[in-house]
């Protein structure tokens, strides 16, 4: 059976997480320079998660169903605020502000896998069921986007 | 259980569970009371008025207020559609669960039938007010996890739940008891502890263990096979009860069944990848024990009373993990509620409260375990200091919540761009 938008950002989406709880164990470590290694890494694939659904996959969705208020631009609204934790938590590394990064990486974490539950449970069955043949094609297209 | 309805424009505001939240311990604490007020013999019979009155307490003014105020966060997401009026449907509810649990634990403390009919009217408005929009809701939701049909199950077996219990307060009332009273009666009890109560757990913990823990998902089987038999079970038992049949292997598969789910969540949350220390760990690790305490004793140690095995049950397992949930959920919707609107300075969630008071509370909780357990195998004294270590308990929690609730209020009544401004 073919890949579905829905497995294969959900695999996307537990593959951010484990770098994410990787990070935090170095966090809790004090080993900040690993620890930078790892939160570079977690932004990074972070930010390409949400330049696939923002730059392919959304407008792709949008452009099929002519929905264009609904649940992209609350998605889209719900990745503004985690970049805006995402940036306080960089500050914390870089003052080594252990205890405040734990509490900033709490809320990101809930923020992260309350949206990822939308997204799963709702949002990628919507685009498979709408896409039909062409989620690959999507999928493919969601591949090649480069990693900044 | 929060973990939907983020969106401020589909969650309630943050008053409503709070709201609901903080009215639990309060009803925790005229638990406590019960017990210096009234012989405690008649605390521990099941059958007698004043247990029935305690017992209530518990269920309708803990176990039900907590959870109807985490649905209403949870509900709206899950179905996609916020429900209409958020306010006017949380004070409706909040308000006759209120008074309908007091005047309808009042009455049998009281022996005041008036105040059966006023606590039962009450209640009636607010379980079917929740129930009808919860039902509403989970039956319309496209796409089916084991969470929402977790929660559809806790509905429907809410529903019957009220709608006995409606019909035995209509007996007491009219004191016309019939031969099937008790029968009612067992059939009320299970389908809401293991229906509304068990099962619910069982729906939010799928999600909620892997979330707030990072820890493995519960296997697919457990997921999506235990609240369908445990349903099966409890409209199997509650049928056979009819017949006065108490038939031992099916309190055996249900016990097995709820084993199942406690070590499966054990194991989870025993090899989570947040390394973080998290107090809230605590209270879900004891929960899960004490249920599986709860329900060794329940299938294999003969029982001339109930006494020990609701306290194991009620408190260890269903207030613990509700209460570590509220630990949760109060500093997160906090924090998401006041970040949401735009404020920059706020608290991280750490910082709502602080952990050493709610290990202090976890520490006193536990004690108050100890004693109403050792009270059944040694004297009935120890109940007096297990209720006064579980009113001090109830006390350390609203402390706990309130200082939260408080640092939100402060921070929710000024202006998101006063931080920009100079002071």
């Amino acid at each position: 059976m073919a890949e579905t938008i829905s497995s294969f950002m959900t695999a996307d989406h537990r593959a951010c997480d484990e770098e994410f709880a990787e990070m935090e164990n170095a966090v809790a470590e004090d080993n900040w320079i690993e620890a930078q290694k790892k939160f570079d890494k977690f932004t990074t694939d972070l930010e390409h998660h949400f330049s696939m659904e923002e730059q392919v996959m959304f407008p792709t969705f949008e452009e099929r169903t002519g929905m264009v208020g609904g649940p992209t631009a609350m998605m889209r609204m719900e990745h503004e605020q985690m970049r805006s934790v995402v940036g306080q938590m960089k500050g914390d590394l870089d003052s080594k502000n252990k205890d405040h990064f734990f509490g900033l990486s709490e809320s990101l974490m809930m923020l992260m896998q309350q949206h990822n539950m939308k997204e799963e449970q709702m949002l990628y069955a919507m685009v498979d069921s709408h896409l039909g043949e062409d989620a690959s094609l999507v999928i493919s297209q969601m591949q090649g986007l480069e990693k900044k | 259980m929060f973990n939907q309805g983020l969106s401020l424009d589909q969650a309630p505001p943050a008053s409503v569970p709070f709201k609901f939240f903080l009215t639990a311990p309060c009803f925790g604490i005229l638990l406590g009371l019960v017990f210096f007020f009234y012989p405690l013999e008649s605390i521990t019979d099941q059958y007698s008025p004043v247990a029935v009155a305690a017992v209530h307490l518990f269920t309708l003014g803990m176990l039900a207020m907590i959870i109807f105020g985490s649905m209403q966060q949870m509900m709206p997401v899950l179905a996609g559609t916020p429900i209409k009026k958020p306010l006017l449907f949380a004070n409706v509810v909040h308000t006759t669960l209120t008074l309908g649990t007091l005047f309808f634990s009042g009455s049998f403390l009281f022996s005041n039938k008036i105040m059966l009919m006023i606590g039962a009217s009450f209640l009636a408005i607010a379980f079917f007010t929740f129930f009808i929009t919860a039902i509403y809701l989970l039956f319309k939701v496209k796409y089916l996890t084991s969470t929402v049909n977790a929660m559809k199950i806790f509905a429907a077996t809410g529903l019957v739940t009220a709608l006995i219990g409606l019909y035995l307060s209509g007996s007491y009332i009219s004191g016309n008891i019939g031969s099937l009273h008790f029968n009612f009666v067992n059939t009320h009890a299970a389908f809401g502890l293991f229906g509304f109560g068990v099962v619910l757990i069982m729906g939010v913990a799928f999600q909620v263990i892997p979330m707030f823990y990072v820890a493995l998902d519960f296997p697919k089987y457990i997921q999506n096979k235990i609240p369908i038999f445990v349903l099966a079970l409890i409209i199997a038992i509650g049928l056979f009860s009819f017949l006065d049949l108490d038939i031992y292997a099916l309190k055996l598969i249900l016990s097995i069944m709820f084993i199942l789910f406690s070590i499966y969540g054990l194991n989870s949350l025993n090899h989570r990848r947040r390394p973080v220390f998290d107090v809230t760990l605590w209270f879900w690790k004891l929960s899960l024990y004490m249920f599986i305490a709860a329900m060794l004793n329940w299938v294999f140690i003969p029982q001339d009373n109930m006494f020990t095995i609701a306290i194991i049950f009620g408190f260890g397992f269903l207030y613990s993990l509700l209460q570590g949930m509220m630990y949760k959920i109060i500093p997160f919707l906090a924090w998401f509620h006041l970040s949401s609107s735009g404020h920059m300075l706020i608290p991280t969630m750490r910082e709502m409260i602080s952990e050493d008071l709610i290990k202090i509370h976890f520490f006193i909780y536990v004690s108050s375990l100890f004693f109403f357990i050792i009270a059944g195998f040694l004297s009935n004294v120890f109940l007096y200091i297990g209720a006064l270590m579980f009113i001090v308990s109830n006390i350390l929690l609203i402390i706990n919540c309130t200082i939260a609730v408080r640092k939100y209020n402060k921070i929710a009544k000024t202006n998101p761009m006063d931080a920009f401004t100079q002071k």
